[in-house]
């Protein structure tokens, strides 16, 4: 059988490879990508699609349990502003999806729990969504924020900015509050989508290891 | 709208006004000037008569081109463009122009909404602790952008289909909304019973008293004046409109006397003829705004599609769909249809659509050595972007004549020595006149013999630019050549005059744009009945020219 070609050109494996930790339960394809020097940690449960970008050339990034990360997403991309970025990398809360050609900058961005980024958005360095700061630490306590941002396709949050919990971003920077409480539903639905993709996608973790 | 250049507009020469007011005035003298007259692409009417050769319609009849403005239109169906359902006029004129059936708008971010259920279908130890999930069977107004939800204004249904029925009777809130055919019913029962209070008049409310309050006003004028029943008739009828303009600018007829009481109608005075006093007391706005900051306050674009002013998030309404139209298109000159779109909804198809794109030659215009690199074909729609023209440089152009008609035509055309504006550039066409083949079916072209008609580069034009050679010929088309020599943009290089202008450059005056005059004849096939003229022509061919000006827009000039 013959395999199809992609039309996209070959990944660029060139560049440092990054310590990396990874959770026994992961699930991340071979095409993914891990460029960088800092660490990168993802954790239980977290799908990584094909062709995923992550680059920890200015900090580490971290990935949240039960996150699930779309193709051609970029985490961690260097910021188009790099003199006023502050240091650091990408955080991800629980339950997080970043969907199909996102570029998320470098630069202690944080995205907080059951926030969902849609495609082709772009994230500023330094932005917090859903504001409450995300560490390794807190995750480990189990502390539960309830985020639940919304960021709506082809959407450009500035770098620095805050978002608070629960905020719908659309149409050029419009903001609201969402009221429906809906995050449990949400979360139910995302573990339907990951335990689908989990089946789909030949998870190789060794070979970033 | 910004052009990209290269372009070709054509003139409709239904805005040509000017020129016949002229002739009809001194048409002796004048007539030649009038034919002569170049036609300016810069003067300030031409803006309303240059169209993209895909906006213009032909009209067989009267053998001309007709733009946008010179047809007029008629609806042939209404729709609703979010079921695609179609509405009879009839509907139309008791409902008014909106959906009434469940398309719905979200009143934040205008995309539709969807109406679902509020209770979760899975597992019941996720129900909500707030005690939503206990009413089974409620439904609400989602939207799949912004995330709004009809529950936030306190609105849900109990079905999730008729949601307009529904929503006329429940208010933001959740509260019942009084109707007009309630209050009454209430006042038979009860007609002690006082008033609602002014809070409760809503706007629907208040529109409704108010029509049957005038409504019974202007029947008891037109009784007193005329004698005559208007209950049968309404407002809507010519002649009871022309009665209430009478009514309000002074006394209709001066000649003849009136009789009755007089003609001045009263207001509302009290609630139940729709009288409802304004709220002066805005504390409570205040004190919310205060409360909730500025992202709650509804926006001005936000309040246009409501039928309610309402100052903050909460007071908006879904909005009903607007319904659409299909529209067919006479020409206004001889009233024959030259687009009719077919009558169901969901076709996109015509039964009748006459562009001109199959009845006028398709100019483009390309530069004969492009310097900008070509576009791939992945970004295909983008254009290349030619640099500037450098003044006094001459410059040349293939202009390419492709046929869309089934006889071969003769084309003559003609452009000024010098574009008209303050900046004129020379402008030659070095093959004014030429025959352009018919446009044959493709495959008959393909099986008679290949040899032919491939392009005849060599037999015409042995590849270099000679004046009266076409440049290239293919099967339905021939590319001649344009030389230009742009002018310079300096002000001071202008020839001193009386009347010249100084002013600086004006927007878009640097771009060079040539106006050409296009006559096409041919012979085709006699339409008008061929037994009428037998005399005329044995074999029912006749003569037909159709000349019309069109405008070149090839580049800018650089600025020096």
């Amino acid at each position: 059988m013959s395999k199809r070609h992609s039309i996209l050109p070959a990944i660029d494996r060139s560049g440092p490879r990054p310590p990396v930790n990874f959770s026994s339960s992961l699930t991340i394809s071979d095409n993914a990508i891990l460029q960088g020097t800092h660490s990168i940690t993802m954790q239980a449960e977290t799908v990584i699609h094909p062709r995923s970008k992550f680059e920890s050339h200015l900090g580490s990034i971290l990935i949240g349990r039960r996150c699930l990360i779309h193709e051609q997403t970029q985490l961690g991309a260097r910021p188009a502003d790099i003199d006023t970025a502050k240091p650091g990398g990408v955080a991800l809360a629980d339950y997080v999806t970043i969907e199909a050609g996102c570029v998320i900058e470098a630069g202690g961005t944080e995205i907080g729990e059951g926030s969902i980024i849609q495609a082709g958005t772009k994230i500023g360095s330094g932005a917090r969504i859903g504001k409450v700061l995300i560490s390794l630490h807190h995750l480990e306590l189990g502390v539960d924020f309830s985020k639940n941002c919304t960021i709506t396709p082809m959407s450009t949050v500035a770098p620095g900015t805050v978002v608070p919990d629960s905020t719908v971003v659309f149409s050029n920077g419009t903001k609201r509050i969402e009221k429906r409480d809906i995050s449990d539903q949400k979360k139910i639905g995302l573990i339907k989508q990951l335990a689908v993709l989990r089946k789909m996608i030949r998870s190789n973790p060794d070979k970033f290891k | 709208m910004a052009p990209v250049i290269p372009y070709t507009y054509i003139q409709c020469p239904c805005s040509d006004n000017s020129a016949h007011d002229n002739a009809n005035d001194t048409h002796s003298q004048d007539s030649v000037d009038d034919d002569e007259r170049t036609f300016d692409p810069r003067a300030p009417r031409s803006n309303y008569s240059l169209y993209p050769l895909e906006y213009l319609l032909y009209c067989e009849d009267c053998q001309q081109i007709r733009c946008p403005r010179c047809v007029n239109e008629e609806v042939v169906t209404y729709y609703c463009p979010h079921c695609l359902f179609e509405v009879p006029s009839s509907n139309l004129r008791s409902e008014g122009n909106r959906c009434t059936r469940s398309c719905y708008q979200c009143p934040v971010c205008i995309s539709p909404l969807q109406s679902m259920s509020m209770t979760p279908s899975q597992d019941p130890s996720h129900l909500n602790a707030d005690g939503t999930a206990s009413q089974a069977g409620t439904y609400a107004l989602f939207c799949q952008y912004c995330n709004w939800s009809s529950s936030e204004i306190g609105i849900e249904f109990d079905r999730p289909s008729g949601i307009h029925a529904q929503l006329a009777k429940v208010k933001n809130g959740g509260e019942h909304k009084i109707t007009a055919k309630e209050i009454k019913e209430k006042r038979k029962e009860n007609p002690d019973e006082p008033p609602i209070p002014d809070e409760q008049l809503d706007a629907d409310l208040q529109f409704s008293t108010l029509k049957s309050f005038y409504q019974t006003q202007l029947a008891d004028t037109n009784t007193a004046v005329t004698g005559m029943q208007f209950d049968s008739v309404g407002f809507s009828s010519p002649a009871a409109l022309s009665r209430i303009m009478s009514l309000y600018t002074g006394h209709g007829h001066p000649g003849r006397k009136r009789q009755g009481p007089s003609d001045v109608m009263r207001e509302a005075l009290t609630t139940e003829e729709g009288l409802k006093t304004v709220d002066l007391d805005e504390s409570m706005a205040i004190k919310k705004l205060q409360q909730l900051g500025w992202d709650e306050t509804a926006s001005t674009q936000q309040n246009l599609e409501q039928t309610e002013v309402s100052r903050f998030q909460d007071g908006l309404r879904p909005i009903p769909y607007l319904l659409r139209t299909k529209r067919s298109k006479r020409c206004s000159v001889c009233r024959h249809i030259i687009s009719k779109p077919e009558n169901k909804v969901q076709s996109t198809r015509f039964k009748i659509r006459l562009v001109a794109k199959s009845y006028i030659p398709n100019i483009t215009i390309r530069p004969l050595n492009p310097t900008a690199p070509p576009v791939p074909t992945t970004s295909r729609p983008q254009h290349p972007e030619e640099p500037s023209l450098e003044p006094l440089k001459p410059y040349h152009y293939i202009v390419t004549f492709k046929n869309p008609l089934f006889d071969s035509i003769k084309v003559t055309l003609a452009t000024p020595n010098t574009t008209p504006g303050r900046f004129s550039s020379k402008v030659t066409v070095l093959c004014p006149q030429f025959e352009v083949d018919a446009n044959t079916d493709m495959w008959d072209d393909a099986l008679k013999d290949d040899g032919r008609d491939r392009r005849r580069k060599g037999e015409e034009s042995n590849g270099q630019l000679e004046a009266g050679k076409i440049w290239e010929r293919g099967r339905n088309w021939v590319s001649i050549v344009l030389e230009v020599v742009p002018a310079s943009l300096r002000l001071n290089n202008q020839e001193p005059g009386a009347d010249v202008d100084k002013s600086p450059l004006k927007e878009d005056e640097d771009v060079l744009e040539i106006p050409m005059f296009v006559r096409m004849e041919w012979e085709a096939d006699s339409q008008q009945d061929v037994g009428a003229a037998p005399g005329k022509d044995r074999d029912g061919r006749e003569k037909r020219e159709l000349a019309y000006w069109c405008v070149l827009g090839v580049g800018r000039i650089h600025h020096d």
